[in-house]
């Protein structure tokens, strides 16, 4: 009886095991998958940018030439069955698991059918909720294949060093599939798109370094690549995009957002036709005040948003950190300047879009009792639009680094 | 049954030539080359008297001293003013008598008594004390057992300087009688323990059991399992700490090691050195022997589970190094393991057996077939030496022998188990080890004692206190006095 239950057990184990083996080497892993519009309506093209794991192998028996990725195109109705599709001529699995970014291109992204595509990535197990959205100005397909960076190749960490780096200066919003969700799902506020484009089409410099959408950077050599700015999406459609330093101001004021540094250019209130040079970084989460007349079905929204500067260069050489006048000059002047153009933010998105980028609905949902109230309270059409909103910048420290002085030009060229 | 009984309690006759005939009879003089019986007169009362004995066991020079020469010489009124030697017992039954004789005494008859004496001039050859070579440390007594009891149990007593220390004998064995020497601290050690110890050892029913080694198999509980429940050590120190505690000791000749019972899973972790070390130095060996603990056991497996189960887990540049080193390898990743883990065995198993003068080219061989060669003709990845290596290397931080077994074994099982449904069948094979283990018991107590179940102890598990703030004998031991160290209790008084 035991030797018959024990050889059972084995048979048992034998026959279910190494059920979801896969050997690493039998699959292709995907970084990037883009998504475009065809001429048909619920047909998507589908490209997928495979990594290939012999590019910057010191192994022995590699050859030194391998190409980094491998790029193809397939045309289906759905992210998986597409995966499938591209098998007839891929030799190992496709696997989206470690998929860095979905890249989309602006045209679906202002169509209706976006949401559609959207649904299959959040079904599978396979796509990570952490995945980044981008949108870009061409095709997606377009995007991929004219993206070659040159420093690095292997497109995993091109994307990592890329999305990391962009968003620690605050130019791009974080843009995860789960947040997309959330946001949409919601039925409030506006989520943000990661904006990038290949095509260039650099705009006349006025000044500020942050006032471009991505391609209009102007620049010479590198990547063709641009990611700068943002995508606005209003209830899972491409409304409209934001500049770097709109972006900028969206990723200060939603406590959400894990940004708390970020390097801005503004004017010298002194010598306007120079900028100071900041590093500006929250000392904490923006304290959002809203009280709500639920009588009235009105709201009143107080921020303030405590931060510091550090001052990195003064190129006017006008001596701010020894003047007692001229430090609250440049104090009230950088406040004043974040304080417009939040200001003018605000407007636009209570005009234009009529709901806010800066995920604010999370204050007011503890103001009423249960959802339905919430739903008939309607955040998008008439809480926020008519909403006063008051934001208020608190400089609480200037740094001025490690030289209190510049350079005194009149006596160096006396 | 009975007619057997009184068969073994005959004891010997008055008249000598008798005796003489059941000696000779008894340990077949003349074909048994080194048992030697020496016929004298004594000069105290001009008797004539034999002694009997094994040539090979005893000190000839003390023979002649202390017993043939004062005999011949001296004259007094009984044998005792007579033979100068330290220690006589008087002996009436043959068994006795094979016993004394068997265990390196001198046994004198003279006729006309019904009766022997056994004088101690017993002499085994032994190696001397060494180092310590199995539980090597940097700080501590250096000195280990050696093969004869009393060394060792001089090296403990050395150490223990108190009367209470008690050294008890049981004879274990059918035919070949040895003594199984037990130590402890009478006024601490908890009495049931004792009597449990007592019963095992006298209910062994086998003919011989010739050292400690084979004794730790004839009395543990569980044969079959995979973890050990007696503590082997070869450190006189390490015996005296435990039996401080209130655990018993074990020893025999011929072993250059003791037993030490009942033992918790603690105890095949820690290491003497632990408590030589100053407190942070000791729990930082400590936390790195729990890091190599959990590399040893769990590397492989997870590198099994992990790469062909849940790539998703992986960082992307470990990954793709992990993919491109497999492309022109042939076999499936948990083959390319447990080649290397049984190749790793075996130059382990082959490093041990091989004779002195040749350990070197173990080391070469080794290295190089098994590192670089297999790298090259793409037999196996060079990510798996790493891997295997890892496993292998922290395999030595656990330095119990019979613990490292069980670490070996657990890692071919867990990296088996990896191989079923990745993650989710390695967490079951963990723990199924882990309730098996926690289910074992050690003479009465649990095995992760004082962990779980908790008893008042030092807590002495994955780190230890401050020596000052060890203030109690381990609770799961049921002592007889608890508390070790009376410092707090003091303060509070004064």
């Amino acid at each position: 009886m035991k030797t018959i239950s024990l050889s059972g057990l084995l048979i048992l184990f034998i026959l279910i095991g190494c059920e979801d083996m896969v050997e690493v080497d039998r699959q292709s892993y995907v970084i990037a998958v883009g998504i475009d519009v065809t001429d048909q309506d619920g047909i998507y093209a589908f490209t997928y940018q495979i990594a290939n794991p012999e590019a910057g192998s010191t192994l022995a028996g590699i050859g030194a030439e391998q190409t980094p990725d491998e790029t193809i195109t397939v045309v289906g109705t759905d992210i998986m069955t597409a995966t499938n599709t591209a098998n007839s001529f891929v030799t190992k699995q496709i696997i989206l698991d470690q998929t860095r970014v979905l890249i989309v291109s602006e045209a679906l992204a202002r169509s209706d059918q976006f949401l559609r595509v959207m649904q299959s990535a959040a079904r599978t197990t396979e796509i990570r909720r952490s995945i980044q959205i981008i949108v870009s100005k061409e095709d997606a397909s377009d995007f991929i294949n004219n993206n070659l960076p040159v420093l690095e190749q292997r497109p995993h960490k091109y994307y990592q060093y890329m999305l990391s780096r962009a968003k620690e200066t605050g130019i791009i919003p974080d843009a995860d599939l789960h947040r997309f969700f959330q946001i949409t799902e919601g039925d409030a506020d506006l989520f943000l798109g990661i904006y990038a484009t290949t095509t260039y089409d650099p705009k006349e410099l006025d000044g500020s370094e942050d006032e471009f959408i991505a391609g209009q950077v102007p620049k010479e050599g590198g990547n063709a690549t641009q990611f700068m700015g943002s995508a606005v999406f209003k209830e899972g459609i491409m409304i409209d995009r934001l500049t770097g330093e709109e972006t900028r101001i969206c990723n200060i004021l939603d406590k959400t957002m894990n940004i708390n540094e970020l390097l801005a250019n503004y004017p010298d209130p002194l010598a306007p036709e120079y900028q100071v040079a900041t590093d500006v970084f929250l000392t904490d989460n923006p304290k959002v005040n809203l009280s709500y007349d639920s009588e009235t079905n009105h709201a009143t929204i107080d921020v303030t948003v405590p931060f510091e500067v550090k001052v990195l260069a003064i190129p006017s050489l006008i001596h701010y950190s020894q003047n007692e006048n001229f430090k609250r000059t440049l104090r009230d002047a950088i406040e004043q300047y974040i304080t417009d153009a939040t200001d003018e933010l605000i407007k636009k998105s209570q005009e234009a879009y009529r709901s806010d980028p800066f995920y604010w609905s999370i204050y007011i949902r503890r103001h009423f009792k249960d959802i339905p109230a919430y739903e008939e309270g309607d955040w998008h059409k008439n809480i926020y639009p008519n909403a006063d909103i008051t934001v208020n910048y608190q400089l609480k420290r200037l740094h001025f680094g490690k030289m209190l002085d510049d350079t005194k030009l009149d006596e160096v060229r006396d | 049954m009975l007619k057997k009984k009184t068969q073994t309690k005959e004891s010997l006759n008055t008249k000598l030539l008798i005796n003489l005939d059941i000696l000779k009879e008894r340990f077949s003089f003349g074909l048994n080359n080194d048992f030697s019986i020496r016929l004298i007169t004594a000069k105290f009362n001009k008797h004539e008297l034999c002694l009997a004995y094994y040539a090979s066991l005893v000190n000839s020079d003390k023979i002649e001293q202390t017993i043939i020469q004062p005999l011949l010489e001296q004259g007094g009124d009984s044998l005792f003013d007579v033979v100068t030697a330290e220690s006589i017992t008087k002996i009436k039954e043959l068994e006795e008598l094979d016993d004394h004789i068997n265990n390196g005494k001198v046994v004198l008859i003279i006729d006309g008594e019904s009766f022997g004496h056994s004088i101690d001039v017993a002499q085994f050859q032994h190696r001397d004390i060494s180092q310590s070579e199995n539980e090597s440390v940097v700080r501590g007594p250096k000195e280990s057992f050696t093969e004869s009891l009393h060394v060792n149990i001089s090296l403990i007593r050395k150490q223990i300087r108190n009367r209470e220390l008690i050294t008890e004998v049981q004879k274990v064995g059918k035919r070949s009688k040895q003594d199984v020497q037990l130590m402890y601290l009478n006024s601490i050690v908890n009495d049931q323990l004792l009597d449990e110890i007592r019963s095992k050892l006298t209910q062994l029913d086998v003919d011989n059991v010739q050292n400690i080694e084979l004794l730790e198999q004839f009395i543990e509980e569980r044969p079959y399992s995979i973890f050990p429940t007696i503590l082997y050590t070869e450190r006189p120190d390490n015996a005296a700490t435990y039996i401080d505690k209130g655990h018993v000791v074990l020893l025999m000749d011929s072993s250059a090691a003791c037993l030490i019972l009942p033992i918790t899973f603690w105890a095949f972790i820690h290491n003497a050195e632990d408590r030589y070390a100053r407190f942070l130095y000791g729990n930082f060996t400590r936390l790195i022997r729990f890091i190599a603990l959990f590399f040893t056991s769990m590397i492989s497996a997870l590198y099994v589970a992990l790469s062909n189960f849940h790539s998703e887990m992986i960082p992307p540049d470990l990954l793709f190094a992990v993919t491109a080193a497999r492309e022109r390898v042939p076999f499936p990743l948990i083959i390319e393991v447990l080649i290397m883990e049984i190749a790793f065995e075996l130059i382990r198993e082959a490093g041990i057996r091989i004779p002195n003068p040749l350990g070197p080219t173990i080391g070469i061989v080794g290295a190089l077939i098994l590192g670089q060669a297999a790298v090259e003709a793409n037999i196996i990845s060079p990510i798996i030496v790493i891997v295997s290596a890892l496993s292998g290397l922290t395999s030595f931080a656990i330095s119990d022998p019979s613990f490292n077994f069980t670490v070996r074994i657990t890692r071919f099982i867990f990296i088996i188990s990896a191989g079923f449904f990745g993650m989710f069948s390695l967490m079951i094979a963990f723990t199924l080890w882990f309730m098996y283990g926690a289910s074992l018991k050690s003479f009465g107590v649990p095995y992760f004692a004082p962990l779980s179940p908790t008893y008042k102890s030092n807590s002495d598990t994955y780190f230890r206190k401050a020596i000052k703030k060890e203030k109690w004998r381990p609770g799961y031991l049921l002592p007889k006095d608890l508390q070790s160290s009376r410092t707090f209790e003091r303060g509070k008084t004064k």
